[in-house]
């Protein structure tokens, strides 16, 4: 899929990037440097970067860290172009602003299919939507951490940020000196020209405020850098390992008070009756709050003690009468009928369609067709779910692990009804983020309990079973594929149609109604219509069934069940075509030459022709998501009756890489996220409650069965792309496809069950 | 008042007796690195060393602790190099800083505690020992990496010990 490139011309090749200044649009994303708070010490140059008088620089960081290295990586940006070591390098969260927004995850994540070539005369109207929603996005300019878009997203702008700063303080030395600029060179902090002048880049900042650089100005090419592709440790790691990092959870600003909150056990409902007189008898209770639905929240009530023990134990001993209202009826069994019911028959809309399907389909064509499904998700990040809130002096600060400090923000003035000048958000380390902590439900709760203690701050904080309960689960999904093969038993057609609810608008209609326009939510099929298989016919559509469950995004969001049905699928008809599934792939892959030699090389680091291990076999899988590829070859076996998986070798492109560390990581977590779902990951909802609620109903994957995962980066000059997410979605069907390998059982459904 | 001795250091605390020690740390003590996840035991990331032996901290009565060494990953700010737990607990420090374990980091808190526990216990553990014993879970997937640093501390250790 194509990105699209707003602000600067995709003539990048070789990296050389020349931007004139006139060719940025008015609203170029450097900025401003007024949008930046005076500070002491500090000179701003432009709205992300400033230069401190002790030599370092200070990056404007409005992106979160939740664990994917986006702190390390951006400054690393930073760094290449005023030419500093990483440690010269600060974050500092900057005022909430437009500027900030997130614009790739925008356009590469947004609802509608993508324009390209397909026939129709709703093409028009999609494209039409989608430059307008990327339009009013940019305008809005949405904070969102999240798709797997914050290096893509940063790559032009803060290099482009860091380049200008430093022609900036270069033009200045070169006035002072009265030497041409082009002579004066910035490397490690000190400005020098070979006349002899040298001094620190400090020097210069106040004569380089406020002005517009002189001549263009040009980010480092690839050949010249020394830090970006570079495997340089992460800055949070120190702090990560001595326990002095602050998680949301950890913020004890003076005086602070504890909530626990009980919510309705019935997804949706509502408090009808509280003992409020008899929970403030309690020793310790020292206020009870209702709560409203608010954001997606379940209806509940709140209690505040000065410990969160202590909270915790009264709310969970109140009396209480609950309104279970409609979601009474949830039933995931019943919803799962529907859903399959929905993929042989519904009418979905069509994601692509080319080629003359129901000719390739007749007759005495052989078809193969399956049924697949997948369960709810839950999150389950280590840090549970909480945020903290202080209502005093008619203001409001908020301090949150929130994926989306813009939402939180509005939120706050919504659930407090303070104008937007009284509200603070700061966002503190996430303990995990995997698209739970793009929603704010918890915002709007802990600024109702703030409001209601005025004066002191209040940390509300779910227990773990509470959170598993509420969530916004990653939705269920069942799909019917049929393939139909030609004589010579290649894939000539493919249908596939797919059916569970959809993730994009229900967050968006949370979140930001104005944006949640009632078309086809690409995301729901995301992984399915946007394969990289020659097949000459194709329609594969999606029926949206709306369940009533609350959904939201989970890593990898669409990819996470589609990688799983279609790879599983590809397999299945490699297997009835008598052919290897590395050859099958390999033969439909000749119009994408990139995913191939991604297969190519996992396939070969993992010996993929090699004879196999005893009672071990390999499983592979091919994927593409968020920019990126990805190809897994898993090695399984069975232990005790259970798939236990060994290794995992993976290959990579994901453009240009800023840190190969960082991705290692990404790449290793993200499968063991994968593994998790796919051995053990299901969410049961019987009227209306969720059946699991701590670790040992809802097991996550433990050391003892992590496997040894290897990485294998492609080398691409494309730009960055997405590195947090594309690693998950593959994994299912390579232990799958595995699976199939060694016991000859095929299995459709996830978690997947051998026994 | 209750009587507590954390990373070498004795405290008085008035408390509930009742509450689980955990929360004496985090809320009253202002000690949140140990770390909030399950409350039920079942995740580690509470994980502090009793004596030490790991312990999980949502479940354990601060009136069983009395009198009793506790160490947790405070301890890092001050180590004691003649104290053989301390010594451990920054050598696994270090490793996992050279191996870069962490990534959202909340759960490493506990998996350092309870990789102290454990070569306290076992100086060379292989890799079937170290999953036997660390039972810590960690939503970011770092195992592996925990597993290297593990050895990879137990390694350095035994050579200074020469």
């Amino acid at each position: 899929m194509k990105r699209r490139h707003f602000l600067l011309s995709a003539a990048a090749a070789g990296g050389a990037l020349v931007v004139g200044w006139g060719a940025l649009p008015p609203r170029g994303r450097v900025g401003s440097a007024n949008l930046l708070p005076e500070r002491d010490a500090m000179i701003a140059l432009n709205a992300w970067v400033r230069i401190a008088d002790d030599g370092s620089a200070v990056l404007a960081m409005p992106r979160v860290e939740m664990g994917q290295g986006v702190h390390t990586a951006l400054p690393m940006l930073l760094a290449e172009e005023l030419r500093l070591p990483l440690t010269g390098i600060r974050i500092e969260q900057p005022p909430e602003d437009t500027i900030y927004g997130n614009v790739a995850m925008l356009t590469l994540s947004m609802p509608f299919p993508p324009a390209e070539g397909e026939a129709g005369s709703r093409t028009l109207r999609y494209r039409a939507g989608e430059w307008m929603l990327a339009k009013i996005g940019r305008e809005l300019g949405l904070n969102v951490t999240g798709g797997s878009s914050s290096v893509a997203d940063a790559w032009d702008v803060v290099r482009l940020a860091g380049a200008t700063a430093r022609q900036l303080l270069v033009e200045a030395a070169a006035r002072r000196w009265r030497v041409p600029s082009a002579q004066c060179v910035l490397a490690d902090g000190i400005v020098s020209h070979p006349g002899g002048h040298s001094a620190p880049m400090a020097a210069f900042a106040s004569d380089a405020a406020g002005r517009a650089p002189e001549a263009s100005v040009q980010v480092t090419p690839r050949e010249a850098w020394r830090v970006i592709g570079r495997p340089l440790p992460r800055t949070d790691v120190p702090s990560k390992t001595d326990g002095s990092a602050i998680y949301g959870i950890d913020v004890r600003p003076t005086g602070l008070r504890f909530a626990a909150v009980r919510m309705c056990p019935v997804l949706g409902g509502d408090l009808a009756r509280l003992d409020t007189e008899a929970i403030s008898a309690r020793p310790g209770v020292l206020g009870v709050v209702r709560l409203p639905p608010a954001h997606g929240a379940t209806g509940g009530f709140a209690v505040i003690a000065a410990d969160s023990w202590t909270a915790r134990r009264a709310a969970d001993a109140a009396a209480v009468e609950w309104a279970a209202g409609p979601g009474a009826g949830l039933d995931g069994t019943r919803l799962l009928a529907e859903l399959r019911e929905a993929a042989d028959r519904g009418d979905g809309h069509v994601f692509r369609e080319s080629g003359d399907v129901m000719r390739r389909f007749a007759g005495r064509a052989r078809v193969v067709e399956a049924r697949y499904e997948a369960p709810w998700l839950a999150h389950a990040a280590m840090e549970p779910i909480n945020a903290t809130a202080q209502y005093a002096d008619d203001r409001l600060t908020v301090w949150a692990p929130t994926q989306v400090p813009g939402f939180a923000r509005k939120a706050a003035i919504a659930a407090s009804g303070l104008d937007e000048d009284s509200v603070t958000v700061h966002v503190t380390l996430l303990g995990g983020g995997f698209g739970r902590r793009l929603e704010v439900d918890v915002i709007a709760q802990a600024v109702r309990i703030a409001m209601a203690m005025p004066g002191s701050p209040v940390q509300t904080l779910w227990s773990r079973e509470q959170d598993t309960t509420h969530d916004f689960y990653r939705p269920a999904q069942a799909a019917w594929l049929a393939a139909a093969l030609d004589p010579d038993s290649r894939l000539v057609g493919l249908r596939i149609r797919s059916a569970g609810d959809a993730v994009v608008p229900n967050w968006l209609g949370r979140n930001m109604p104005i944006l949640a326009a009632d078309l086809p939510d690409k995301t729901s099929s995301e992984g399915l219509f946007d394969h990289p298989y020659a097949i000459e016919a194709q329609r594969i559509e999606h029926v949206r069934v709306r369940s009533g469950v609350p959904v939201g995004n989970w890593r990898s969001v669409g990819h996470s069940h589609n990688a799983f049905f279609l790879e599983s699928f590809i397999d299945e008809i490699a297997a009835q075509a008598g052919a290897d599934p590395l050859a099958f792939r390999r033969g439909m892959l000749t119009e994408s030459p990139r995913h191939l030699a991604v297969l190519e090389l996992a396939a070969e680091r993992a010996g993929w022709d090699d004879p196999p291990a005893p009672d071990r076999r390999l499983g592979i899988a091919l994927h593409e998501s968020f920019g990126s590829i990805v190809a897994q070859v898993a090695e399984v076996g069975l232990d005790g009756g259970r798939p236990r998986v060994h290794r995992v070798v993976c290959a990579i492109d994901c453009g240009t890489v800023v840190n190969p560390g960082i991705v290692a990581q990404q790449v290793e977590g993200s499968v063991v996220f994968g593994l998790t779902a796919a051995l053990h990951g299901r969410i049961d909802i019987a009227s209306g409650r969720v059946r699991q609620d701590n670790f040992p109903s809802y097991p996550l994957l433990t050391l003892a069965e992590a496997p040894r995962v290897e990485t294998h980066i492609v080398t691409s000059t494309r730009a960055p792309a997405g590195v947090g997410e594309p690693a998950t979605p593959p994994i299912a069907p390579a232990v799958a496809n595995a699976l199939f390998a060694l016991t000859g059982r095929r299995l459709r459904r996830l978690p997947l069950d051998i026994g | 008042m209750l009587e507590l001795r954390i990373n070498g250091t004795t405290t008085s605390v008035e408390v509930d007796p009742a509450m689980p020690l955990l929360w004496v740390l985090r809320d009253l003590l202002g000690l949140t690195g140990t770390k909030f996840a399950c409350g039920v035991a079942a995740c580690g990331a509470c994980t502090v060393l009793l004596d030490g032996a790991a312990v999980p901290s949502c479940v354990r009565p601060v009136s069983t602790v009395v009198g009793l060494p506790v160490l947790t990953i405070e301890a890092l700010r001050r180590p004691d190099p003649h104290d053989d737990h301390h010594r451990i607990l920054v050598a696994l420090r270090e490793a996992w800083i050279e191996e870069q374990v962490p990534q959202c980091g909340y759960c490493q808190s506990g998996m350092l505690l309870a990789a102290t526990a454990l070569l306290i216990d076992q100086p060379d553990p292989d890799d079937e020992a170290i999953a036997g014993s660390i039972r810590n879970l960690c939503r970011c997937g770092t195992y592996q990496r925990v597993r290297e640093a593990i050895r990879s501390a137990a390694a350095r250790l035994r050579q200074t010990d020469r």
